[in-house]
C-alpha cells in the first residue's frame, strides 16, 4: 500500500475545475514531482494533500489514515511539513522562532526543542543566523529557513510548492541537489511541485505530468522523456517534431507501423503501447530533434531517409540547431558536432524508426 | 536641480514658516513667559506640574486615552476581522456605516446621543414606559459616556487600518502556521495580529491622541477636567486672568507635545518594521472565511449593533431638526420646519460663512498642495522631505493649539486677525495635510515617463504639468478637494478661537446655540444640515470614483 494515496480527487472553484478526479500514489520515501504548465492544478493538488483546500470529492489517505472520508483532518493534525512558494517565513519572528514554532505547539521540552533546532540548522546550513530577522536574510537563506521549519518536526510527509522559483538560476541549481540529498537522507515521503522540467527531472524519483486538472502521465524521468504518453507530454518535456500523417499498415507483432506523411508514403515508426491494429488512424509521427541523424551524402540502403534543405542554422555552443525543410514539412534537428553545410544547402535526414514514435 | 524648483521650494517654505512655524513658535515662547515681567523661564511649567488640579487633568486625559484605545481595540479587532475575512451579504453597506463617523463632525454624535441616551432621553423614557427601570439610567454623563461617544467616533481608525492589514497580509503566512499545527486563536494571536501591528498602530496612535485634541465632547457632557477642555476654558473665558491664561497655554503646549511625540514614535516604529515588502504577491484575494451559521449570526448582530449606533446620529438629529419642544417624550410629537426657518432667517450668515471660508481655504489648499506634492514626489530639492514631514505633523497637531497660536501670533504682532481672512487661513493651516496627501499619493502613481515624454516633445515643465500631469491626476485631486472641503467645513477647534461677530460658521453656530442654552432644536437642525451637506459631498466623491474610504483613509493616515 502506498504511503500517500490520492483517490478520485475532485476540486473546483465555482465553475473552474482545478482537479478532475485524479488518482495518484506516492510510495514511502519517494519523491514525487507534480509537473505541468501554469494553472494545471499542481498547487491545488498539493494544498488538498496539506488540507488547506477541501476537495469536493475523493479521498486522500496518508499512512493508512483517510484524511477526508472519515471526517476532515485539519492541516495541523496531518503531520506534514510544507515549503511555500514565497517561503512564508514569518517576518516578525527571528529565524529561530520561525523554526521552533511548531515544536512549541507540540509542547516539546525546552532542551529537546533546542537540540532539534540546532540539528536542523546545521542540516540546512544556517548556523549562526538564528537571531536574524527574515528581512536580514538573502532569498536563498530565507528558503533554507522555510525548509528547516518544514523539516524540524520530522514530518511524515514533506510538501514543496515551487520552492526554488523565486531564486536566481545559479542558486536554483545548487539548491535542487541540496534538497534532493537532504530529503533522501531523511527518507521523507515528499511531493514536489514545479513547472520547470529540468528541476523535475533532477529532483524526483517519479514525475506526474499534469494538464488541465488531469494526471496525463506518471513515470520516471526517463520513461516520460522517451515514451511520452501523448503530444502534450512530449511537447512539455523537451522539444519534439510532430509530423501529421495516417497509419497505412500495422506490422504483425504490432510494435511498428507505416505512416503516410506529406513527404513520405511509408514512414516507419515505432509504437509504445502495441495492442491494436491502428490502420487508417490519424496520428503524429514524433521524433526529438537530437534523435534525427544527418548525413551530408546519402548512405545506401536505409529506410526513413529523406532529403531536405537547410532553412535556418544556429550555433548554440555545445550543439548546432537546424531547421530543415523536407518537401513542405519543417523538421527541427539538433547535432552535437560541426557540419560544414550552411543555409540553403542540401542535407539527408535519417528518422531512426526506433526513436520515431507515433502519438495520437 | 532647476532654479524654478528651488524658488518654488523657498516659496512654499515661506508659507509654512509664516502660517505654521511662526505662530507655533509664538505659542511656545508665550508659554515660557513669566507673567508680569519681560523675563522667560520655566515657571509656568513648574506651576502647572505642581498644581494638583492640572496634574489630575493630565492624568484624566491619559486615563481617557487608555480606556478609549482599549474600547476601540476590543470592538475594532473583531469588527475588522469580520469585515475583512468573512464572506457575507451587505458587506459594503456595513462597512460604509461603520466607517461613517470618520466624516461626521464629532459634535454631531454628542448631540444625538444626549437626545437619545440622556437622563430623560428616548431610551430612558422608553425603558421606563415599559417598566424595566423606574429611575432614569445615567448612560452618558460621566467617564463611561465620554469613552462610549469618543470610541464610536474613533472606531473607524482602528477598523480601517486593521481590515486593510487583514486583507493584505499574504495568506501563506497563516497557512504555514496552520500546517505547523497552530489552529484558531493561536494562529490569530501569534501570526495574524503581530503581522498587522503596523497597520493597527497607525490608527491606534490617532485614537490615543484624540482625548488630547477633543475639547468639545467633554465640555458638552459636563466633564471638563481634561487637558484640551481646560485649555479652551482657561483661554476663552479667563484670558484676562493672567494665571489661568498661562495655565491654559501650558496645557495647550503639553497636549501638542504629547501628540507630536507619540505620533512620531508610532511612525518610527511602523517604519522600522514594515512587513509588506517581504511577501511576494499572490494571486488569491486574501483569505476569505466561510463562518459557521452560528458565528455568522453573531457577526451580523455585532455589526448591526455598531451600525445602528452610527445610524442613530443622523436619525436622532433629523427627528430633532424637524420638530420642536421634544422633551420628556421618547419621540417628537410636534413636527415643524420652524428650526430651519430660524436658521435661514436669523443666521443665514452661518451657512454662507461656512461655504465661503471653507471654499477660500480650499483655494489656498490647492494653490499650496499641488506644487508641494509635485516638489515632494518629483524633485530632489533640498528640504523637501522636511516640508513633507512638517505638513504630515499637522495631522497630529491639536486644533486648539493652532487656534491659540493664531490668536497669540496674529493679534498683537501681525494684526491679521482683525480681518475675516484669518478664518480661511486658519482652516487652511489646520487641514493642510488632507489635500496634500491625496495629491501626493496620486502623484506617486503617475508614471514619470508620461511627463518625460512631454518634455522630450518640447513642452516646458509648467506646460507639461498643466497639459499632462494635472489631467491624469484629476481624479485623485478632485477627491482630495472634496475631502479637504468636508474637513474644513466641520472645523471648530481652531475657528472657535478666532471668530468675531459676523464670522461664525455652522459648527460655531451649533456650539453657541448649545452654549447659550438656546433651544436645542436649532443646534440639532444645524448639525443635521451639516450631515446632509457632508453626505452630498460624499456622494460627489463616490461619483468621482475615488472611493470614500480611500479618500478618508488615504488623506488621513497613509
Ligand atoms: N482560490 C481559487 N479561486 C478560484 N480559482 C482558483 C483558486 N485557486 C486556483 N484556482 C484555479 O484552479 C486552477 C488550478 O490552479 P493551481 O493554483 O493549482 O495551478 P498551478 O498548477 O499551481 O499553477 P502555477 O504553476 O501557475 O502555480 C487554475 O485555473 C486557477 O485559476
Ligand atoms: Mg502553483
Amino acid at each position: 500500500m502506498a504511503f500517500i494515496e490520492i483517490q478520485n480527487l475532485y476540486k473546483c472553484f465555482k465553475k473552474v475545475v482545478a482537479i478532475n478526479r485524479i488518482d495518484l500514489h506516492v510510495q514511502q520515501g519517494e519523491m514525487l514531482t507534480l509537473l505541468g504548465p501554469s494553472g494545471c492544478g499542481k498547487t491545488t493538488t498539493l494544498r488538498c494533500i496539506a488540507g488547506l483546500e477541501k476537495p469536493e470529492e475523493g479521498d486522500i489517505v496518508i499512512d493508512g489514515k483517510p484524511m477526508l472520508s472519515k471526517g476532515f483532518v485539519p492541516p495541523s493534525k496531518r503531520g506534514i511539513g510544507m515549503v511555500f512558494q514565497n517561503y512564508a517565513v514569518w517576518p516578525h519572528m527571528k529565524v529561530i522562532s520561525n523554526i521552533v514554532y511548531g515544536l512549541k505547539i507540540q509542547k516539546l521540552a525546552k532542551p529537546k526543542i533546542k537540540e532539534k533546532a540546532a540539528q536542523v540548522l546545521a542540516l540546512v546550513g544556517l548556523e549562526g543566523l538564528e537571531d536574524r530577522y527574515p528581512a536580514q536574510l538573502s532569498g536563498g537563506q530565507q528558503q533554507r529557513v522555510a525548509l528547516a521549519r518544514a523539516l524540524v518536526g520530522n514530518p511524515k510527509v514533506l510538501l514543496l510548492d515551487e520552492p526554488l522559483s523565486n531564486l536566481d538560476a545559479k542558486l536554483r541549481e545548487e539548491l535542487r541537489f541540496e534538497i534532493k540529498n537532504l530529503v533522501r537522507r531523511m527518507g521523507i515521503t515528499s511531493v514536489y511541485v514545479t513547472h520547470d522540467q529540468a528541476e523535475a527531472m533532477v529532483i524526483s524519483d517519479r514525475i506526474a505530468v499534469m494538464d488541465a486538472g488531469n494526471v496525463v502521465q506518471l513515470g520516471t524521468a526517463q520513461e516520460i522523456y522517451q515514451e511520452p504518453a501523448n503530444r502534450f507530454v512530449a511537447d512539455f518535456i523537451g522539444t519534439m517534431n510532430f509530423i501529421p500523417g495516417e497509419v497505412v499498415e500495422t506490422l504483425k507483432d504490432k510494435d511498428a507501423v507505416y505512416v503516410k506523411t506529406e513527404f513520405s508514403p511509408r514512414l516507419l515508426c515505432h509504437r509504445i503501447n502495441h495492442t491494436s491494429d491502428l490502420s487508417g488512424a490519424k496520428v503524429y509521427a514524433s521524433i526529438r530533434p537530437e534523435d534525427v541523424e544527418v548525413f551530408p551524402d546519402p548512405p545506401t540502403h536505409m529506410e526513413n531517409l529523406f532529403q531536405g534543405t537547410i532553412i535556418h542554422k544556429a550555433y548554440l555552443g555545445n550543439f548546432l540547431n537546424f531547421f530543415v525543410r523536407v518537401k513542405e514539412t519543417m523538421i527541427r534537428v539538433q547535432v552535437p558536432h560541426h557540419l560544414p553545410q550552411g543555409e540553403g544547402q542540401e542535407l539527408y535526414l535519417f528518422l531512426n524508426p526506433e526513436k520515431c514514435v507515433i502519438l495520437p | 536641480m532647476s532654479r524654478g524648483n528651488v524658488i518654488l521650494a523657498a516659496l512654499l517654505w515661506a508659507i509654512i514658516a509664516f502660517f505654521v512655524l511662526y505662530p507655533l513658535s509664538i505659542l511656545v515662547l508665550e508659554s515660557f513667559k513669566i507673567s508680569g515681567t519681560d523675563n522667560w523661564g520655566l515657571n509656568n511649567y513648574v506651576e502647572f506640574f505642581r498644581d494638583t488640579y492640572y496634574l489630575k487633568t493630565f492624568g484624566n486625559t491619559l486615563l481617557l486615552s487608555t480606556l478609549l484605545l482599549l474600547t476601540t481595540t476590543i470592538f475594532g479587532v473583531p469588527l475588522a476581522y469580520i469585515l475583512a475575512r468573512y464572506r457575507h451579504r451587505g458587506k459594503t453597506v456595513f462597512t460604509a456605516l461603520i466607517l461613517l463617523p470618520i466624516v461626521l463632525p464629532a459634535f454631531a454624535g454628542v448631540f444625538a446621543f444626549i437626545i437619545f441616551f440622556g437622563k430623560y432621553g428616548t431610551l430612558n423614557l422608553l425603558l421606563m414606559d415599559i417598566g424595566i427601570i423606574e429611575e432614569p439610567v445615567n448612560f452618558i454623563y460621566g467617564l463611561h459616556g465620554l469613552v462610549f461617544i469618543q470610541a464610536l467616533h474613533m472606531l473607524p481608525f482602528i477598523v480601517l487600518g486593521l481590515s486593510a492589514g487583514f486583507t493584505n497580509i499574504d495568506p501563506s503566512f497563516e497557512e504555514a502556521a496552520e500546517v505547523e499545527g497552530a489552529s484558531g486563536f493561536r494562529r490569530f494571536f501569534t501570526i495574524t495580529l503581530p503581522l498587522c501591528t503596523p497597520s493597527y498602530l497607525a490608527g491606534a496612535v490617532l485614537v490615543f491622541l484624540w482625548p488630547f485634541t477633543d475639547w468639545l465632547t467633554p465640555l458638552i457632557l459636563g466633564q471638563v477636567d481634561f487637558l484640551p477642555s481646560v485649555s479652551y476654558i482657561n483661554i476663552s473665558y479667563h484670558f484676562t486672568d493672567v494665571h489661568r491664561k498661562y495655565m491654559g497655554i501650558v496645557a495647550t503646549v503639553v497636549s501638542a507635545v504629547v501628540c507630536i511625540s507619540l505620533f512620531l514614535l508610532a511612525r518610527w516604529w511602523v517604519e522600522k518594521r514594515k512587513y509588506t515588502g517581504l511577501s511576494k504577491g499572490t494571486t488569491s484575494e486574501g483569505r476569505v472565511v466561510e463562518p459557521s451559521p452560528f458565528v455568522r449570526l453573531g457577526a451580523y448582530v455585532f455589526m448591526a449593533f455598531i451600525a445602528v449606533l452610527v445610524l442613530l446620529i443622523p436619525i436622532v438629529l433629523g427627528l430633532s431638526a424637524f420638530s420642536r419642544r421634544w422633551v420628556f417624550e421618547p419621540f417628537p410629537t410636534y413636527w415643524t420646519l420652524e428650526n430651519f426657518r430660524l436658521i435661514l432667517l436669523e443666521s443665514p450668515g452661518l451657512v454662507k460663512n461656512s461655504f465661503l471660508f471653507s471654499g477660500i481655504a480650499l483655494l489656498f489648499g490647492i494653490a499650496f498642495g499641488l506644487p508641494a506634492a509635485y516638489l515632494i514626489v518629483r524633485t530632489r530639492v533640498p528640504g523637501k522631505d522636511a516640508l513633507d514631514f512638517v505638513i504630515t505633523l499637522m495631522l497630529a497637531f491639536p486644533g486648539i493649539a493652532v487656534g491659540v497660536s493664531y490668536l497669540l501670533a496674529f493679534w498683537q504682532g501681525i494684526p491679521l486677525a482683525t480681518h475675516w481672512i484669518i478664518m480661511p487661513l486658519a482652516l487652511f493651516a489646520r487641514r493642510l495635510p488632507y489635500f496634500l496627501r491625496m495629491a501626493h499619493s496620486s502623484y506617486l502613481q503617475l508614471d514619470p515617463s508620461l511627463e518625460e515624454a512631454s518634455e522630450v516633445s518640447g513642452a516646458g515643465k509648467i506646460r507639461t504639468f498643466f497639459s499632462i500631469s494635472l489631467p491624469l491626476l484629476l481624479k485623485g485631486v478632485l477627491v482630495g478637494v472634496v475631502m479637504f472641503f468636508i474637513m474644513a467645513f466641520q472645523e471648530i477647534s481652531t475657528a472657535i478661537f478666532l471668530y468675531r461677530g459676523g464670522w461664525e460658521t455652522l459648527p460655531i453656530g451649533i456650539y453657541l446655540n448649545w452654549h447659550r442654552g438656546m433651544e436645542f432644536g436649532i443646534a440639532a437642525a444645524m448639525a443635521f444640515l451639516m450631515i446632509v451637506i457632508t453626505f452630498i459631498l460624499l456622494m460627489i466623491i463616490s461619483r468621482i470614483g475615488g472611493g470614500v474610504l480611500k479618500a478618508a483613509w488615504g488623506a488621513g493616515e497613509n
